[in-house]
């Protein structure tokens, strides 16, 4: 029988988002940081994407295939895709402007360890 | 056609078709990207007005379905009044801001169409019932916020953005997380479905995902100690961008928080704890902050988390109605006040608080600045003062006291690092801030403070404000204050008239100690004004200023209400602290003055508050008919005066007020306006004497009066400033006042408006006939003046009845009052305080001789033989003084009556008077005994004194009254160590090593601060999640 996709979808969202924080929160390199940003997000998507499968259901296309009745059961929940398409576009301009900080944080200290950028404090 | 252009949905087409025009625009011309972006923020801004104005107007919300579907098929969005209201105010703050950070946003047009990007964002996370659209509006403010964080040149700045950064896209990612899982459990992304369908949210994945939820928009509201980020940007960012985060970005996430609240009303207990945690340490690490912006991010962060603790401990005790007042009172506040000083701050570029200066800046900028920190300090006539009173009155009816406690305290320490930067910026500086500010860089923030007033007068209203009166003292204020071009005696005159006919006016009708008190103050106070008239400068400020002052005093004595009483109370308050701030001497010690005088404002707050609760009204009659409920009312109400009169203990403020305010206001500080805190302590007395455990806290009251009496004298007795020494001695003849109230029978009460009249009239001669010799010799130091009885004799001639008249020897007023009261202490068994009081009419007599003895008599110094009489002005209001002392000595009928009379209503039949006449009180009691005993003992104390001095001295040594006081001075020496100063000292310390301590957790370092938003993720999570389950196993 095997585990259902759907499980096998969450422990891997799950994990990257696991190796995501780590990045974020281990890392001193900027770069590094972003990157954990991404793969972070990347795990949220897959997650999101796994609470929307029904085990043995179909792509959500209405079509002589799958009539509109029957949808409700055999369907895969379309939601959770839709909310990932649109959370993609964000998080792709989110780390573009990171990104973009990071050259300018590169700029003033002509480095990207993020222990350099501390003097606001208290 | 127009019906269809006023759509709320046309926010957004303004939001983003203006940002989308703005680029293609620019390739046009370089002009047409700025017309385009004003008309896009001033159409939002209007659309959002004429909806919310419609919605006043009593129109249905307004609902709009997007693709023509019905939720949840499809986004909702709704525009009710709520969210009218909060959209529009954002919308004219962000238009207001744009005009302040015009020089900056016009460098580039991605600005403009960030800027309003940002804005349509905030609006649309107001107006969205849809939960993923509130996450993509959260993200498009985000990023909105991000790329005006680019404003910020500096590395500093890029940094802060940076740290930023991280911490709200952790923040979101967790919101995008917890609304994908809630949709899993609830099957619906509507928000108004998923509050149906809240049963639903339970077990491991619902909770985790509400914790999600919720954890998100907490973060975004930076809750301490996850704010470190916030921080770095208020510090950073262009004062402009960080005003909009402060107030538009904050009121987006607030308002978010605000509509999910049902979704969390299982853990209403949790948030006002985390907010009250946020509220009370964020103004504490406030305390230690040099930086003006971070101090107002500081400030910032605290207000939206007082936002936050209102609205969940309302919701949590059921009190719906009081949202609208309080959180949209506290809202409108902090969002212009906190706009406005960002404003100015970013207006007078001077980063740190010591380079300040705002003298330099113009009278305009001055007013302005003023303004707004009593706005953001919750004072009044500023909205944020009426959520607070209704705030403290609903959770007092609830039984909050902790959270009461929470708010005032957290208050106070606002307070004091605002008032402190106002101290600061009014010292001459080494540096100024250049010259004037323009009126076009002023206007933003001046439009913010008419907007506070407006808010306020609607706010009042609606905290039951019914009677127009209650602002004469304001309005009064104001039209003065458009006289102040005139010259300084025309403008004293205005003045005097001004507050005669309004005094006049306002206190007809008022009745029993009211109506004497009224009298009393009024005419004092008028006679004592007058003698403003002795200086011809132009003192800007000061004459406004007196008449709020008297006008209020009056204000709260006509009061029917205990909110009305409160507003006078704050509104003395205030003036009489702006009016010491004029004075460049008092400048280091206005902020110990007004700190103490909003302690005991709290205090008395609280006292009112539950004197409300326990009689269910806020009317002050009934309060009369109070039962023994009220007793813990009476505690706070008779505390908080008593910090106000400045007992011993909590004296620290009061003579160093007193002694450094110009010298005619000391006057009035002294005579008239310490006592508006005695009539506070009446009406404490009102609520013991129904109360069994009243008359025994009264007693102890009485203790404190006496303690007060004999401390201050001693320590008068040994002051080298006159000013200093007539402050003490104010404060110890208080203590007479403070015991004979607390006597709670009908003779102590006589006792104490007799004194409260000798007192009023005594004060006033001696502090202006210091005034006089100040001004004649420029001396106030008691020992190097002397002879000065042959220059000045009138001067020297008042002073000597007033001396007279407060010593209690006859025949002059003060004979009777202080004598009944130690015959009526002896009647009442206190023979400890009665002690007390035989001590301190020796230690009393030593201090008159010794200030009548070293100003007048003695040698004249050579140099001082060209000293002149007085200015009439300074003597006129004097010797209208001393025939009012006359008058009281020789006619007491004439004061007695109207006295017994306003009494006698006020006592129940269980008190010792039972309708005996004054002449039988006085034949009864006959002073002349008391007196005898007590000034006999107080003479043999003296005899033993000079006694023991004149064999103690070594015999080189000339005698003299000089050198006998000097004699005494080491005797004195542990009083003089001021154990109560070395206290309050401490207390500072403490709380500056606290603040320092605190803010230890901002080691500016982005990392860190992802961890701790992680960790405060994870704490909320146990609170939510973990710790129910482990509580159920």
């Amino acid at each position: 029988m095997g585990l259902p996709i759907s499980h096998l979808l969450l422990v891997t969202g799950l994990v990257l988002m696991l190796i995501g924080m780590w990045g974020v929160l281990v890392h001193r390199n900027i770069l590094r940081i972003i990157i954990g940003f991404s793969l972070f997000g990347t795990g949220t998507h897959i997650v999101i994407v796994a609470t929307g499968y029904v085990t043995g259901g179909t792509a959500p296309i209405i079509d002589a295939a799958l009539p509109a009745g029957a949808a409700g059961a055999r369907a895969v929940d379309p939601i959770p895709s839709a909310l990932v398409v649109t959370a993609i576009v964000i998080g792709f301009s989110v780390t573009a402007v990171m990104l973009s900080y990071a050259i300018r944080l590169y700029a003033a200290r002509k480095t990207l360890s993020i222990d350099a950028f501390t003097e606001q404090k208290w | 056609m127009v019906e269809g252009l006023l759509q709320p949905l046309n926010i957004f087409l303004l939001g983003l078709g203006g940002g989308f025009l703005i680029p293609l625009l620019h390739r046009l011309s370089k002009r047409l990207p700025a017309t385009a972006f004003w008309v896009s923020l001033a159409g939002m801004t209007l659309v959002s007005g004429v909806c919310l104005w419609r919605l006043l107007g009593g129109a249905d919300a307004f609902e709009i379905r997007t693709a023509g579907t019905a939720p949840p098929l499809a986004i909702s969005l709704r525009l009710g009044l709520a969210e009218g209201f909060f959209a529009f105010c954002v919308n004219l703050a962000a238009l207001l801001g744009a005009w302040q950070l015009w020089p900056r946003l016009r460098d580039s047009y991605t600005f403009l169409l960030l800027f309003l990007i940002l804005v349509m964002g905030i609006n649309g996370m107001i107006m969205t019932r849809d939960l993923f659209n509130l996450f993509v509006f959260l993200e498009i403010v985000s990023i909105g916020t991000y790329g005006l964080f680019g404003l910020g040149q500096t590395p500093a700045a890029v940094a802060g953005a940076f740290k930023y950064i991280m911490a709200t896209v952790l923040a979101s990612s967790f919101f995008l997380l917890g609304a994908a899982l809630l949709y899993h459990v609830t099957g619906t992304l509507s928000i108004d479905e998923m509050v149906m369908r809240r049963d639903l949210i339970a077990g491991p994945v619902g909770l985790t995902a509400l914790v999600l939820v919720l954890s998100c928009l907490i973060v975004e509201l930076k809750p301490f100690p996850a704010n470190g980020w916030g921080l770095d940007v208020y510090e950073t960012a262009p004062a402009g961008v960080a005003a909009l985060v402060s107030v538009g970005v904050s009121a987006g996430v607030f308002f978010a928080l605000f509509k999910l609240m049902p979704l969390f009303a299982a853990h209403l207990t949790l948030i006002a704890f985390s907010a009250a945690v946020t509220f009370l340490l964020s103004n504490l690490v406030g305390l230690r902050q040099t930086n003006v912006q971070r101090m107002l991010g500081c400030s910032s962060i605290a207000q939206m988390a007082l936002l936050v603790l209102a609205l969940a401990l309302l919701l949590r005790q059921g009190a719906d109605d009081a949202l609208a007042l309080v959180v949209g009172g506290l809202f409108f506040s902090h969002l212009f006040a906190k706009a406005g000083l960002f404003w100015l701050a970013g207006a007078v570029r001077r980063e740190r608080i010591r380079d300040w200066n705002v003298l330099a800046a113009g009278p305009s900028f001055l007013l302005v600045f003023c303004c707004l920190l009593v706005a953001i300090a919750g004072l009044p006539p500023f909205p944020g003062f009426w959520a607070k009173w209704e705030l403290v009155l609903r959770l007092a009816r609830e039984g909050g006291y902790a959270w009461i406690a929470v708010v005032l305290m957290g208050s106070l320490l606002e307070a004091a690092y605002l008032f402190r930067w106002f101290g600061r910026a009014i010292k001459a500086g080494r540096r100024d801030t250049g010259g004037p500010l323009s009126h076009g860089r002023l206007f933003p923030a001046a439009a913010c403070v008419a907007l506070l007033v407006m808010g306020g007068g609607v706010a009042a209203s609606a905290a039951g404000i019914t009677s127009l009166w209650v602002y004469t003292p304001l309005a009064a204020g104001g039209l003065l204050v458009a006289a102040e071009g005139l010259p300084g005696r025309a403008k004293c005159g205005l003045m005097l008239l001004a507050v005669a006919v309004l005094g006049v006016w306002m206190a007809q009708g008022t009745g029993g100690i009211n109506g004497l008190f009224a009298t009393l103050l009024l005419s004092g106070g008028l006679v004592i004004a007058a003698a403003g008239l002795y200086r011809r400068d132009a003192r800007p400020g000061y004459y406004p200023l007196m008449a709020v002052l008297l006008l209020s005093i009056v204000a709260l004595l006509r009061a029917s209400t205990s909110l009305e009483f409160f507003f006078a109370w704050e509104l003395v308050t205030l003036a009489s602290f702006f009016m010491l701030a004029l004075a460049p001497a008092a400048r280091g010690v206005v902020l110990q003055y007004l700190l103490f005088s909003l302690a005991s404002a709290f205090v008395l707050l609280v006292g009112l508050a539950v004197a409300a609760s326990a009689t269910g009204t806020t009317s002050l009659s009934s309060f009369l008919a109070a039962g023994p409920v009220a007793a813990p009312a009476f505690v706070l109400i008779a505390l908080g005066c008593m910090v106000k009169i400045g007992v011993i203990g909590v004296h620290v403020w009061l003579p160093a007020a007193y002694a450094r305010a110009d010298d005619d206001f000391s006057a009035m500080l002294s005579a008239v306006v310490g006592k508006v805190a005695v009539f506070g302590l009446f009406m404490a007395a009102y609520l013991a004497t129904r109360a069994e455990a009243g008359l025994e806290l009264a007693r102890i009251v009485g203790w404190i009066g006496m303690l007060t009496t004999v401390v201050a004298a001693l320590l008068a007795l040994q002051q080298a400033d006159m000013k200093r020494m007539l402050a003490y001695s104010s404060l110890s003849q208080t203590g007479y006042i403070v015991t004979a109230v607390a006597l709670i029978s009908h003779l102590g009460w006589v006792t104490a408006l007799y004194l409260v009249a000798n007192h009023l009239m005594v004060k006033g001669i001696l502090f202006l006939a210091a005034a006089a010799v100040i001004e004649r010799t420029g001396l106030r130091r008691l020992e190097a003046c002397g002879g000065l009885a042959r220059r000045m004799p009138l001067t020297f001639s008042v002073a000597v009845i007033a001396l007279v008249s407060m010593s209690g020897l006859p025949p002059l007023a003060g004979f009777g009052g202080k004598w009944l009261l130690l015959s009526a202490m002896m009647e009442r068994g206190w023979y400890g305080p009665l002690a007390l009081g035989i001590l301190a009419t020796l230690v009393g007599l030593l201090y008159m001789v010794r200030f009548g003895h070293a100003v007048f008599l003695g040698p004249l110094k050579p140099e001082r033989g060209a000293v002149r009489e007085a200015p009439a002005a300074l003597l006129v209001p004097q010797f209208v003084l001393v025939a009012g002392i006359l008058l009281l000595s020789f006619f007491t009928k004439l004061f007695m009556d109207p006295v017994s009379a306003a009494i006698d209503p006020q006592f129940a039949s269980t008190l010792v008077w039972q309708g005996m006449s004054l002449e039988l009180i006085y034949a009864y009691w006959n002073p002349a005994r008391a007196m005898a005993g007590a000034v006999g003992l107080a003479l043999v104390g003296a005899v033993v004194l000079w006694l023991s001095y004149r064999i103690g001295r070594r015999p080189s040594q000339s005698g003299g009254l000089a050198r006998f006081f000097r004699y005494y001075r080491p005797l004195l020496a542990p009083v003089l160590a001021s154990h109560a100063e070395r206290f309050w000292d401490a207390v500072s310390v403490v709380f500056g090593a606290a603040a320092g301590a605190a803010r230890r957790v901002y080691g500016g370092n982005g990392q860190t601060y992802a961890i701790q938003v992680l960790a405060y993720v994870l704490v909320l999570y146990f609170f939510v999640v973990a710790y129910p389950l482990l509580q159920s196993r």
